[in-house]
């Protein structure tokens, strides 16, 4: 094999407890995390065709953990873990889809020795799997079962080998020796029920957030995995490695004025968590929105109590975070919740009167609803879901299934109070940039993918042109190079469908994204925050705070210059090639991995239509096609081609049209090789992309396109 | 030649074995005897003063992201594999187990310490001054018997030396005096893998031997202005 990889995939059935091993070299061809997971879940979980795909928690459910082979090479940002399997969050039915977690959970196990970890089965009793180098046991998890997600992880920690003193100690396992806790990923009381608003928490406050993966792994009574590994993992240019990792911070910094009490997964060159949090602090993003904005002490607490609980923040949101939509229709305000979830839904049912204690829809147990902003309630919100005791017994199974119970779906998605785009996701960044929503529309859900937000921007408020980010931004879309259209957001009348959002050429821009996103983000698991990065704003080196710096008084040494930025040209696409050269040795064009994430996608695109994807189940909900359905203007707009002319345009106004999004489609269908009729991928398409068995197996169940 | 390299290893497991069981155990008859320039190095250890360092590495404990990129970075650079249990830079974060801010991450630098217990305490002079490298406290790996002397010696918790098990030797920071994996000139008088990778710059080489108090003079404020310093509390010397 190429470096990188550590040669072998753990494979655990939880039904019959056997613990074996997958050669890594088999899935090479689908580069790690992701690519992959699916190729396996395709082995495992489509290709005998002994189960019907439907059920999340059906224990033919093959769950996969995958890292990638720059994981645990000092490649920055590059060791998430990539989780996929069939979710139970989505919506109608379960679909095939992902999420994926940073901190240090996939570095760890690659150090112990293992490319990822598959997961097959349902144990018949609670168990939590004991990774330690390349011994790996299945430990009886019965004490743990109920505890909250940090306690579980102490309790593993003081389990696996004792417990050292923090920061003063090496710990021998076997030959090897590490100063680091065992790494865990866990659920929490509101996973062990089976909860479709479930996550996977690893650390404090690392988790994957999206599918109700939780809910999966309480289905499989499996409540945690835990791994040390005192390893090392082999590149095929180590100094081209340290050489990349350091040309990548200091020509390409990110961090702006260096705070204490941030943090960041391991390894990183970004800032994105806080240390200066709740204990063990790893707070990030939304999880600190969800509870309290503006107020950090209140943030962290209702932070931590999603952490306990293991719990979605995106999909159990209260609407505390706010984003402006000023087009937004009655009855919503100009603000809205930035996502809406369970607890933004349990509260809009109380306010418009249905929901209460004796009310049509009953909310006994929880306390009144208008406490639902203490933390008491928060704490209780989740304890009933936990228990499913009476309204958590609905909740649990999330906002979309929870108003198809109480017989009010319909009228709450025609009326736009539902605003889930597609596939039971709540809202994200989905328009203006229509790349995301449309991927979300054609993969499973929320792409969460901020990526193209460089495309944002205001006259006068960017350090450079308009001009200057198309030709950057079409140079770099390696293969879509030299059409400027991609990036243009024009979406009315025949311009949208000639040139923006309904073309060829936005066809080809949601192409990129998810080629890119499959192989890069996905499969070596880069964090999107990192790569890809097209634009470099800042100039130099890391600037310490100068203003009345102390450094040159603490040092006796001047403080660091910075130049002033004339070339706004970022990392991407050079930082991700020469990673992938010096880890793997692999003397491959970016083109060609390219090539690879289209495969990736094309794979994902193949085991949903096994699951029964059509053409016409691909449309949005109605809140798409309304006013207010584009958000935070803040967010800063995009470009728009629009009678001959170039122009950033704030695009609070935008909406879409059913006809226009159709004609995407058709678009979209033909540029990938799919039915055009059906969405299904052609023979062609699949034998092109080395995908032949796939192929067959398609057509021998009448799913191949035409 | 095969008949010295014989001799050399016989009367490296003598040492070897004299140390790891401790003096006292007689040495058997027709073992060659403890070479002059050993004996040497052993009777002075008590008495002997080293010369200082000339470059330290200083870090800000509050600043530092516990991403572990030094940790990749040095077992990169070093052994040419990525491998935190090799790294001669441990950054441990208290995760799981969940410590709050600052005390959430320690670091582990070694001090070229002004009295150096490692270099005092190697029967073999592997670890040692090294005076073409600015004085630099380095384990010679070729003299390096594995007798694990230096990691009980430092009085640094987690002992600083960090041991390869595969290679049964030990090994230390030298400011990457000699690593073959970096491509730029380390040492003293040189730049640093762990330094270089820093987005935060929380570590810092400096020449002169910083206050030994405790961690106190090791961990300082690298960046704070005093707007920032009131973000950030001063962690107690634990």
């Amino acid at each position: 094999m190429t470096g990188g990889y550590a040669g072998k995939i753990l494979r655990v059935n939880l039904t019959n407890k056997s613990i074996s091993t997958i050669d890594t070299a088999r899935y090479e061809e689908f580069g790690g995390g992701f690519g992959m997971g699916a190729a396996i879940f395709w082995d495992l979980a489509v290709a005998p065709g002994q189960w019907d795909l439907q059920d999340a928690f059906d224990p033919r459910n093959v769950i996969s953990l995958m890292s990638g082979p720059l994981a645990a090479t000092g490649a920055p940002a590059a060791g998430r873990t990539s989780v996929c399997g069939v979710a139970s969050s989505t919506y109608p039915t379960d679909q095939f889809y992902r999420t994926n977690f940073g901190g240090r959970f996939a570095t760890t196990l690659k150090l112990a020795g293992w490319d990822g970890v598959v997961l097959e089965g349902n144990a018949d009793k609670p168990v939590w799997i004991n990774i330690i180098d390349d011994k790996v046991t299945i430990e009886d998890a019965r004490s743990l079962w109920g505890l909250d997600t940090w306690e579980t992880q102490n309790r593993i920690v003081s389990m696996v080998g004792g417990r050292t003193r923090f920061g003063e100690e090496w710990q021998q396992i076997g030959e090897g020796y590490t100063t680091a806790r065992p790494q865990i990923v866990c659920i929490g009381p509101v996973g062990e029920a089976r909860a479709r608003v479930a996550a996977l928490i690893h650390g404090s406050g690392v988790t994957g957030r999206q599918g109700g993966f939780g809910g999966v792994f309480g289905a499989k009574n499996l409540k945690a995995i835990s791994v040390t590994g005192t390893g090392s993992i082999g590149a095929a240019d180590p100094k081209g490695v340290v050489d990349t990792r350091i040309w990548h911070v200091q020509k390409f910094p990110r961090i702006k004025t260096v705070l204490p009490g941030t943090a960041a997964c391991m390894p990183c060159i970004n800032d994105d968590r806080i240390r200066d949090s709740y204990p063990g602090g790893e707070a990030m993003c939304d999880d600190t929105y969800w509870y309290g904005v503006g107020n950090k002490e209140l943030q962290m607490k209702g932070a931590e109590i999603l952490m306990r609980w293991g719990v979605s923040s995106f999909n159990s949101a209260f609407g505390n975070f706010k984003v402006r939509a000023p087009e937004a229709p009655p009855p919503a305000a100009k603000d809205l919740p930035g996502g809406e979830g369970l607890g933004w839904y349990v509260k809009y049912l109380y306010q418009i009167g249905v929901l209460g204690p004796g009310k049509q829809i009953d909310s006994s147990p929880l306390p009144p609803i208008d406490q639902c902003d203490e933390l008491e309630f928060r704490e209780a919100f989740f304890n009933a879901i936990a228990k499913r005791a009476g309204i958590g017994d609905v909740l649990a199974e999330g906002t979309l299934h929870a108003a198809k119970r109480w017989g009010r779906l319909d009228q709450d998605v025609q009326s736009g109070a539902l605003r889930y785009p597609a596939w039971g996701s709540t809202y994200h960044w989905n328009l203006p940039s229509v790349e995301w929503a449309f991927g979300g529309l054609l993969g499973a859900g929320d792409v969460v993918w901020h990526v193209l937000g460089a495309l944002g921007g205001k006259e006068g408020h960017r350090p450079y042109t308009l001009d200057t980010l198309l030709e950057i931004m079409s140079s770099k879309t390696i293969p879509y190079t030299g059409d400027p259209y991609m990036f243009s957001f024009a979406w009315k009348g025949e311009e949208a469908k000639t040139t923006g959002i309904y073309s060829e050429h936005k066809a080809k821009l949601v192409a990129w994204s998810r080629h890119y996103a499959d192989f890069w983000n996905e499969s070596m698991a880069f964090c999107e925050w990192v790569l890809a990065t097209f634009l470099k704003i800042r100039s130099g080196p890391v600037k310490l705070k100068t203003q009345e710096s102390d450094f040159s008084e603490v040092m006796g040494i001047d403080p660091v210059k910075a130049e002033p930025n004339t070339d706004f040209r970022g990392p991407t696409p050079e930082a991700e090639l020469r990673y992938y050269q010096a880890v793997t040795g692999n003397k491959v064009t970016f083109a060609d991995t390219m090539e690879v994430g289209r495969k990736i996608w094309n794979l994902e695109r193949t085991i949903r239509v096994m699951q029964g994807r059509h053409r016409d189940q691909e449309k949005f909900y109605p809140c798409m096609y309304r006013p207010g359905a584009s958000q935070a203007p803040e967010l800063g707009g995009r470009p728009v081609y629009e009678n001959g002319k170039w122009s950033w345009q704030p695009l609070t106004d935008m909406y879409l049209d059913e006809a226009g999004v159709e004609l995407f489609k058709t678009n979209f269908y033909k540029l990938e090789g799919w039915g055009v009729d059906t969405g299904w991928p052609t023979r062609k398409t699949l034998e092109g992309l080395g995908l032949k068995k796939i192929a067959d197996t398609m057509a021998s169940r009448g799913r191949l396109g035409v | 030649m095969a008949e010295s390299k014989e001799a050399d290893d016989r009367q490296r497991s003598i040492l070897r074995r004299d140390f790891l069981f401790g003096s006292g155990v007689a040495i058997a008859a027709g073992a060659l005897a403890v070479p002059a320039p050993v004996a040497d190095t052993l009777t002075q250890m008590a008495t002997r003063s080293y010369a200082a360092s000339t470059g330290y590495l200083v870090y800000d404990s509050r600043l530092c992201l516990g991403c572990q990129s030094c940790m990749y970075a040095c077992s990169m650079a070093h052994e040419g594999v990525a491998s935190p249990s090799l790294s001669r830079i441990q950054i441990i974060k208290d995760a799981p187990s969940f410590t709050k801010y600052p005390y959430d991450v320690a670091m582990a630098v070694c001090r070229q310490c002004v009295t150096p217990l490692c270099v005092q305490n190697c029967p073999t002079g592997a670890c040692h001054v090294d005076e073409a490298h600015g004085n630099v406290r380095m384990i010679d790996q070729a003299k390096c018997i594995g007798c694990q002397r230096c990691l009980a010696a430092c009085p640094q918790r987690p002992h600083r030396p960090v041991w390869n098990p595969a290679k049964r030797k030990s090994a230390k920071c030298n400011l990457c005096a000699d690593a073959p994996f970096w491509s730029q000139a380390g040492g003293p008088a040189g730049h640093q893998a762990c330094v270089e990778t820093c987005a935060v710059k929380a570590l810092k080489l400096v020449t002169e031997p910083p206050a030994q108090l405790d961690i106190a003079g090791y961990d300082v404020n690298l960046a704070l202005t005093p707007a920032l310093e009131k973000l950030a509390p001063k962690p107690a010397v634990k």
